[in-house]
Parts: structure tokens; C-alpha cells; sequence
């Protein structure tokens, strides 16, 4: 009798009439964010990714010591070794990883062969951050978790191309299940992010939040500025932290979701403006917009009910 | 990891370690946490025959790889493995020594940056540099040595 109950609260939770537009937030941010990690990156990308006297640290270094966990992880040097076997040199292949993934971010971001462009950006970008394993940072394993999930949802959402062009849909069972594993994996993160901060004594007396906008190469804010407001620096380290540890329990409720999203968002907003880590505010953003933001619309539906000269509202599902 | 203490050739060990990578959920979800790290920075003594000494700072060319870099040298100041950290920090020296070929040798400074609180900074302290580890490096091509202070 229990187990019948809790099945049947799984299912409702799991399995419900969810509108796609998560999608269209999820697809369109990482394709952005995609490509402008790599334009980013475009002038030390073979100073970062090379194998010879010109990169900073050799690859076959890094990921001779990703062989320390598995040799079976994705790693740049595969696609060179096999480039090298077509007569490409390991820079023109390097070059050509760049532009594929600047090229699935585009195509992400209009919808157009969404699922390829997906397994592609998310294959080519796992293969560069493991390979540069020591260079990598937050905003990496965040850009993977992302593209991780854009590869496996229902794609063909509303707002891309593939549904206006190729009448495509996804299947709407699985939308709602993928958003809840979504929406249960940030609030993963930010408890455990928000329970660390909250074991470090520097969050509670705002020395933590000085460091962090004052100390190159975060220094994006004059420290004189950052000083006019050290009363402030206890509270906003102790806010940062509740916003986070208490994450779990108030983003659910619908009374409190727009309030604490709101506040995510600001967050990272003012983390990418003060600290200058402008990919990784977007991706949480992104995350979290996609997570748990009420998104609804449906541009193809629309389109193809003009298209069928047919004029009606927007059922946004 | 999980896993971790299995056979580097096990299959379950090889599954898990391939799945966690490739979902991006190897590390953890501790940024910044439970304080804000220190902050390692690399200054390279370049030392001439007549025994001036130029200082130089590690160069990079897009200001998105400044973050990449903090992680590098956080990761190298983590590393327990002593000759990993000493090829490392060598492979780091070679584009100071091609900027500056006619030096005799190069000594890799590496160390943390103290950051005075906000009461130390409003009364006019600014950070200063702890040297953790030094290394030389004599990269003429006849004689590739290093050696550890």
C-alpha cells in the first residue's frame, strides 16, 4: 500500500505536463555559452591545447596523468592521433575541433540538426577540458553537466528550427522527467556548495567575499570600493550562503521560486560582473533559468499554425 | 573517486570514471568553499651573463585564460608527485627562456600571495609575496639541468 503511494507520488513528480521551453533556455544558452568559451580561448587555444615546444603545459602531460583515472576518458588526443593518420598536423586538427565547436554552439543556438550539433559540442568540449584537465575550472564541469543533458532530453523543442523546418518534437513524456533530474541535480550543487561555504569561517565575517573581489585575477572591482562597504561584507557573505544551502527547500515551493531564483541569478549576475567570471554567472544562470524558471511559448507552434493559416493562441505546451 | 581503490585496468573502475567525466560530475560543488583558496602566482628570475636579473611573469593572451591559469597553479602547489611539479614548472619556463635566449639560467619562483584584510589594506598594506618553492633551470640546450634550492 506504502510502496503503490510512493510509486504513484514518483510518477506524478516524474512524469507531467511540462512545457519544452526549458529546453529552447538550455539549448540556446549552451550553444551561446559554447561558443564563446572558444572565442574566448581563440588566442592561447594552441598554447593550451598543444603537444609540442608551443603549449604552455604539453598535453600528452595532462593526459598522461588522466590515465591516472581511466584511459578510456575522452581526450584530445585521440582525434589528433586520428587526424594524424589522414596527414593532418596536430594544429590544423586542433583548429578544426575549434571551429566544429564554434559551429555546433551556432547550430545549437537556431535548432537546426539540434541532436548532432548537441553530441558533437558535447564530445568535442569534454575531449578539450579533460585534456587540459589542469587548466580547467568550475565553468567547465558546469558547460559539460549542460551539454551532458542537451545530448540526451527530447530535442526539437519549440524554438528551434528543427520544428519549424522538419516538424520534429520531442517526446513530451520525457520533458518533465529530465527537468525534475535537472532541477534535482542544482539543488545538488548549491547545497553542498552553500554547506562548504558555511564550514569556512571567512564567509561569516565577510573576509571570504574581500579576498574574493579584491584578489587577482578576480580584481575587477576597485578594492577602495569594495572597502566603502566592508560593514556589508558579513551580511552579503552570510546571504551568498543562504541562498545557497537553503536552495533545496525554497525553490521548490511556488510561493518562494521566483523570490530565490531571482536571487540565484542575481548572485551569479554580480558574481560575473565583480569578478569578471562572466561564462561561468552565465552558465548558473542558464542552469537555472532552465531548472526552474516558469518558460512557456511555443514559437513553432506558432509558425505552423500561420503557416496553416490557422490563428490561435499560444497553449504554450 | 568512486572506485578509486580498484585496479587501474578493472572494468568497473573504467565505467565509473568514464561515466563521471563524461557527465561532468567528478569534482565536487565546493567553490569557493570552505574559504576562497590561495592565490599562487609564478614569477620567473631570468638571470644574464653579467649577472643583471630580469623578472618576468608567466604570459598568456586572452584574459579567460588568467582563470585557467590560477588552477594551474593551484593544482601544481597541490601535486604530491615531486618530479610532476619539476617538469611542470620547466614546461612553464620554456617560452620565458625563448623570450630571453641569450640568459644563463632561470630560476622559477613560486608562492602565494598574502591579501591583507580589509582594516590592513584601509591602513595602507598591500600584498606580498611568500615564496613556497624555487627552482633553476638552465635551459641552454648543452645543458638541460635543474635543480631544487
Amino acid at each position: 500500500m506504502i510502496g503503490r503511494t510512493i510509486a504513484g507520488w514518483l510518477e506524478q513528480f516524474l512524469f507531467y505536463r511540462e512545457s519544452d521551453r526549458w529546453i529552447s533556455v538550455l539549448r540556446i544558452g549552451l550553444g551561446l555559452q559554447v561558443t564563446c568559451l572558444c572565442l574566448a580561448l581563440r588566442r592561447d587555444w594552441i598554447y593550451l591545447l598543444s603537444s609540442d615546444a608551443r603549449a604552455l603545459i604539453s598535453r600528452d602531460l595532462m593526459e598522461a596523468a588522466l590515465n591516472a583515472q581511466s584511459s578510456l576518458i575522452p581526450r584530445l588526443g585521440w582525434l589528433v592521433r586520428g587526424a594524424g593518420g589522414l596527414g593532418l598536423s596536430e594544429s590544423t586538427t586542433l583548429w578544426t575541433v575549434w571551429v566544429a565547436l564554434i559551429l555546433a554552439g551556432c547550430f545549437l543556438v537556431i535548432g537546426f540538426f539540434s541532436r548532432i550539433a548537441a553530441v558533437v559540442a558535447w564530445f568535442l568540449y569534454l575531449c578539450v577540458a579533460r585534456s587540459v584537465g589542469y587548466f580547467s575550472y568550475g565553468v567547465d564541469n558546469l558547460t559539460i553537466i549542460g551539454l551532458f543533458y542537451l545530448m540526451i532530453v527530447p530535442l526539437g523543442d519549440g524554438w528551434s528550427l528543427d520544428s519549424i523546418v522538419r516538424h520534429r518534437s520531442g517526446n513530451s513524456q520525457l520533458v518533465s522527467f529530465f527537468r525534475r533530474i535537472l532541477q534535482i541535480h542544482m539543488c545538488l550543487i548549491y547545497f553542498f556548495g552553500g554547506f562548504s561555504k558555511l564550514a569556512g569561517a571567512g564567509w561569516w565575517n565577510g573576509t571570504n567575499l574581500w579576498r574574493a573581489l579584491t584578489v587577482p585575477p578576480f580584481h575587477f572591482v576597485d578594492p577602495e570600493f569594495v572597502l566603502r562597504w566592508k560593514l556589508f561584507l558579513p551580511a552579503a557573505g552570510l546571504v551568498i550562503c543562504g541562498l545557497e544551502f537553503l536552495y533545496p527547500i525554497f525553490i521548490w515551493p511556488r510561493p518562494t521560486r521566483n523570490i530565490w531564483l531571482i536571487g540565484i541569478c542575481m548572485m551569479h549576475l554580480s558574481i560575473g560582473l565583480t569578478m569578471g567570471m562572466f561564462l561561468f554567472a552565465f552558465i548558473m544562470i542558464v542552469l537555472n533559468i532552465a531548472a526552474f524558471a516558469p518558460v512557456t511559448g511555443n514559437l513553432g507552434a506558432v509558425f505552423r499554425r500561420r503557416g496553416a493559416g490557422v490563428l490561435g493562441s499560444d497553449d504554450g505546451a | 573517486m568512486l572506485g578509486e581503490e580498484l585496479g587501474l585496468k578493472n572494468p568497473a573502475r573504467n565505467a565509473v570514471a568514464v561515466y563521471l567525466h563524461a557527465a561532468g560530475i567528478e569534482a565536487g560543488y565546493g567553490f569557493f568553499a570552505p574559504n576562497v583558496p590561495s592565490n599562487y602566482k609564478l614569477v620567473f628570475e631570468v638571470r644574464y651573463p653579467d649577472n643583471h636579473v630580469e623578472y618576468e611573469l608567466p604570459e598568456i593572451g586572452d584574459a579567460a585564460t588568467a582563470f585557467r591559469l590560477e588552477s594551474l597553479l593551484d593544482r601544481i602547489a597541490d601535486l604530491t608527485y615531486e618530479e610532476m611539479r619539476q617538469v611542470m614548472l620547466q614546461m612553464l619556463t620554456r617560452p620565458v627562456w625563448q623570450k630571453h635566449p641569450d640568459a644563463t639560467a632561470i630560476r622559477v619562483v613560486m608562492g602565494y600571495t598574502i591579501w591583507p584584510s580589509p582594516k590592513q589594506f584601509q591602513a595602507g598594506q598591500r600584498e606580498t609575496f611568500d615564496p613556497v618553492l624555487a627552482y633553476d633551470f638552465d635551459l641552454r640546450p648543452a645543458n638541460i639541468t635543474n635543480r631544487k634550492p
